[in-house]
């Protein structure tokens, strides 16, 4: 029988939270019962959520001190408006103040809040240049994915500017959704409907395989749990070489599978022997697969 | 005696010599009985006559969907006026004949996606509708007085003698070729491939007229599948009073299920909630109803014994086929469905449970709502009392003990709605009056449209909990016991609070903790399966599902 387990996936932003802090260490920044909602959303009768969509707050990872971020997908599809994003930007800012040993963003969300137009435009910037700022002080941000609606639009670039991202192949990383895709490039592009066509160009797993992940684990909080804390000390480095190396990567990826029309066809170049059996394997047999293919293995 | 008085017909085998006739007419045309895919339309003009009554094959999964879209080319100058007797209006080419006066009467069981224009149709004097049946109703039907002159029905190959390979999904066919061929009718088949020799022979080849060789197989909608993923807390909370209030209080083992998400929640807590309350062997071991996904867990747990289908499900082929103690397997390793028997399987059964959109304070229900006419699927007869049975089991004697507590002893089948009090976009499921009674008028029908009628109901499960109208003596007693299930509906507030207390104390109504249903257990946790991808799992690895529904 399958064992029972703490999903990740289905997980409330708190739950997550909960799940990955050591118990009882949770304090949060601004919580609901501040009431602070989106000035704009009530302009267009819609409904607003106290916290607006994000939790916020300081924690401990096995003792050590960390902020942390959650999205709750389960408001707007975990959109960044306004206060939602001064609430991030906010937490970035004070771990220059507070050093903690890591700032933990917890993503999933659709991007840009779309009814909160400019203001959720000028959020994103400011994330993101909190995030470098962070980093340039020497406190690793990690990025963790794994719920529904996935990490796409601003917040995909936000976690791909962080130090490290860990996903659950039930997460996807990009910046276009696959509906996006569809309607501007056509059907025979990208059909939205086909769910394994997606996860497979979007997933995690594909995202791992192309260097875009560092670490895929099953969706278990924790799992994610683990991983997380296991990539406390991981900063990446965040300079002219590290970024023209960076460069230098993409030019070589994009050279080499340009003309490439399914990833199963990369995961075939790439040197996987049953590329058709990669999206139905769990998270350990997949690392063992990684783990050949980079030659890490023990 | 002379020769006049023994014979008031003239002649007694006109059927037969009409069926030779088009035959005749058909080979002059195609040569054999295979006939070329781009023939088809002219096959049809040829051995279809005006006035047919005729019946295209179509059920909620499988279709004869090529021969659908060559009989709506036809001229309809040549075929016109035919008389549709099919249970599925699935396809638009189904409709199109209509449109065009190559049809003019239909009697059906259900059109789900065609049903908007159906009844635009039926407004517009283009369909006369005979009924809308059940399906075992329409299959008896073609062996009464709707037998189908011309049958086109779908399989998976053919060979050259004409014998068939269903495949795993029966359904109809079995009905619809056994009346066709046995009274002189025209059988067409569509196959997905010739082949020199079919795996399994369905239908034997000298009961099938023509076989075309489709240009693409026929089409087949996963319907049965549901995702884990979207069954909520509150349908676990019902599920878990259906196991305790219904399931162990009269010990269900031979039952039918709906294929709604509420009882794919039952289906997923049977290896969680009923194996921690020793019920493993005791309840569920024998079912009716399609190879749904969401009963791998419980299958590979050991609860479920066997399982009769009335279709198959895409994806569910190997698995199936793998577990042949369980399913009904052909020598030929595969399965074969038969929703005749898997209807009349699921009437004798001790349960039916399934969903509706309205109940009225009869506990009436219906699925039929405004400017809609989809139909009712199987549950008219799957919820219905069987009076016909004469077999005794401990559910069907205890049910039947509280119905009828004076005179002859007596049984009674179980027969559950499981509904939440408001569904989606907040409308009641509880109403005073049925839309079917307006649909009844709007569509010119001789009564409304009910799925399964209050006095064949014996229970009612909400997330406030359980009406057993069994216990109700009177109908203002029964009204109450729905008025005290109906939450904050109008039908709900309406309740009289004496009453529903004394229906309490008499088990006409149980509310959770009346039955140790600890509510705040009722989450997802309970799930033996909670997305798609844990069915895989537990199939290990046999469940393929279709790639809509892949999250990875």
């Amino acid at each position: 029988m399958i064992p029972a387990r703490h999903s990740f996936l289905e997980a409330s932003a708190r739950a997550r939270l909960r799940g990955l802090l050591d118990a009882g260490s949770f304090r949060e920044f601004c919580g609901p019962s501040r009431r602070l909602t989106s000035p704009h959303l009530p302009a267009l009768g819609m409904p607003v959520a106290f916290d607006d969509g994000i939790v916020v707050g300081e924690g401990a990872i096995e003792g050590r001190p960390v902020l942390a971020a959650a999205q709750e997908g389960g408001f707007m599809g975990g959109a960044v408006g306004e206060v939602h994003g001064a609430k991030l930007a906010g937490l970035l800012e004070r771990a220059l103040d507070t050093r903690p040993d890591a700032v933990v963003l917890l993503l999933d969300s659709g991007g840009v809040r779309l009814h909160e137009a400019n203001a959720g435009l000028i959020a994103m910037g400011e994330i993101q240049r909190a995030v470098f700022d962070v980093r340039a002080a020497g406190i690793p941000v990690i990025a963790v994915i794994g719920g529904r609606n996935g990490c796409y639009g601003g917040t995909s670039m936000i976690a791909r500017s962080c130090d490290r991202i860990v996903a659950s192949e039930e997460g996807r990383l990009s910046v276009s959704g696959p509906e996006v895709i569809e309607a501007v490039e056509g059907i025979e592009e990208f059909d939205a409907q086909d769910r394994a066509l997606v996860w497979r160009t979007m997933g995690a797993k594909h995202r791992r395989l192309i260097g875009e992940i560092d670490t895929i684990v099953a969706d278990d909080i924790e799992a994610f749990r683990g991983a997380v804390a296991a990539a406390l000390d991981d900063a990446r480095a965040l300079d002219l070489d590290a970024l023209e190396a960076e460069h230098a990567r993409l030019a070589t990826r994009l050279a080499r599978f340009e003309g490439v029309k399914d990833a199963r066809e990369i995961w075939a170049a790439l040197g996987v022997n049953d590329p058709d059996r990669v999206s139905d394997i769990e998270a350990d047999e997949f690392n063992r697969l990684v783990a050949v293919l980079e030659g890490t293995r023990p | 005696m002379d020769a006049s008085t023994h014979s008031v017909r003239g002649s007694w085998d006109t059927l037969a010599r009409n069926y030779e006739a088009r035959i005749a007419r058909g080979l002059a045309l195609a040569g054999s009985k295979v006939v070329p895919a781009a023939q088809t339309t002219a096959l049809m003009e040829a051995v279809i006559e005006p006035g047919d009554r005729i019946c295209i094959e179509g059920n909620n999964q499988k279709h004869a969907d090529f021969l659908s879209r060559a009989l709506a080319d036809v001229a309809p100058e040549r075929v016109h006026d035919l008389h549709v007797v099919q249970s599925n209006i699935a396809l638009a080419p189904h409709l199109d004949i209509f449109e065009s006066g190559i049809a003019r009467k239909l009697d059906f069981c259900y059109a789900g996606p065609q049903g908007l224009r159906l009844a635009q149709l039926v407004k517009a004097g283009k369909v006369e509708v005979g009924a809308i049946h059940t399906y075992l109703e329409l299959y008896s039907r073609y062996f009464g007085d709707l037998t189908p002159r011309v049958s086109l029905i779908a399989a998976e190959a053919a060979d050259r003698d004409g014998n068939l390979y269903t495949g795993p999904n029966t359904e109809d066919t079995p009905a619809i070729v056994e009346a066709t061929a046995f009274r002189s009718g025209v059988l067409i088949a569509q196959v997905n491939r010739i082949v020199d020799k079919v795996p399994r022979v369905d239908v034997p080849g000298d009961w099938v007229s023509f076989v075309v060789e489709a240009p693409k197989p026929h089409y087949i909608e996963p319907i049965f599948t549901r995702d884990p993923g979207a069954i909520t807390d509150i349908q676990v909370l019902m599920a878990m009073m259906v196991i305790r209030g219904i399931y162990e209080k009269y010990g269900v083992t031979r039952l039918n299920h709906g294929i709604g998400f509420d009882t794919a929640a039952i289906e997923l807590i049977l290896p969680t909630y009923a194996e921690e309350l020793g019920l493993r062997g005791k309840i569920c071991r024998y079912m009716s109803v399609n190879p749904c996904p969401t009963l791998i867990p419980a299958i590979e747990s050991g609860f479920i014994e066997a399982i009769h289908c009335a279709g198959s499900e895409l994806g569910m082929e190997h698995y199936v086929s793998e577990r042949s103690d369980v399913f009904f397997i052909g020598r030929d390793g595969t399965m074969r469905s038969n929703r005749v028997f898997c209807q009349l399987a699921g009437h004798y059964a001790d349960l039916f449970i399934g969903s509706t959109l309205q109940i009225d304070l009869e506990g009436n229900s219906s699925t039929a709502t405004h400017a809609r006419m989809t139909g009712f699927g199987g549950a008219p007869n799957f919820g219905s009392e069987s009076r016909g049975r004469r077999h005794g089991s401990p559910a069907w004697l205890r049910a039947g003990q509280e119905a009828h507590r004076e005179g002859m002893p007596r049984g009674r089948k179980l027969v559950v709605q499981m509904v939440e009090t408001f569904k989606e976009g907040l409308s009641p499921t509880f109403v005073e009056r049925l839309d079917a009674w307006d649909l009844m008028d709007t569509f010119d029908l001789p009564l409304p449209p009910v799925m399964v009628y209050g006095d064949d109901l014996t229970h009612i499960v909400t997330e406030e909990g359980i009406a057993n109208l069994l216990l109700c003596d009177t109908l203002a007693e029964r009204a109450q016991a729905i008025r005290g299930v109906a939450g904050y509906t109008e039908v709900g507030r309406k309740r009289d609070r004496r009453m529903v207390e004394a229906l309490r104390e008499r088990g006409a109504i149980v509310y959770p903790e009346d039955i140790g249903v600890d509510k705040r257990l009722a989450s997802r946790d309970l799930l033996a399966a909670r997305s798609i991808k844990d069915l895989v799992r537990w199939s290990g690895g046999l469940y393929a599902p279709p790639a809509r529904f892949k999250n990875w």
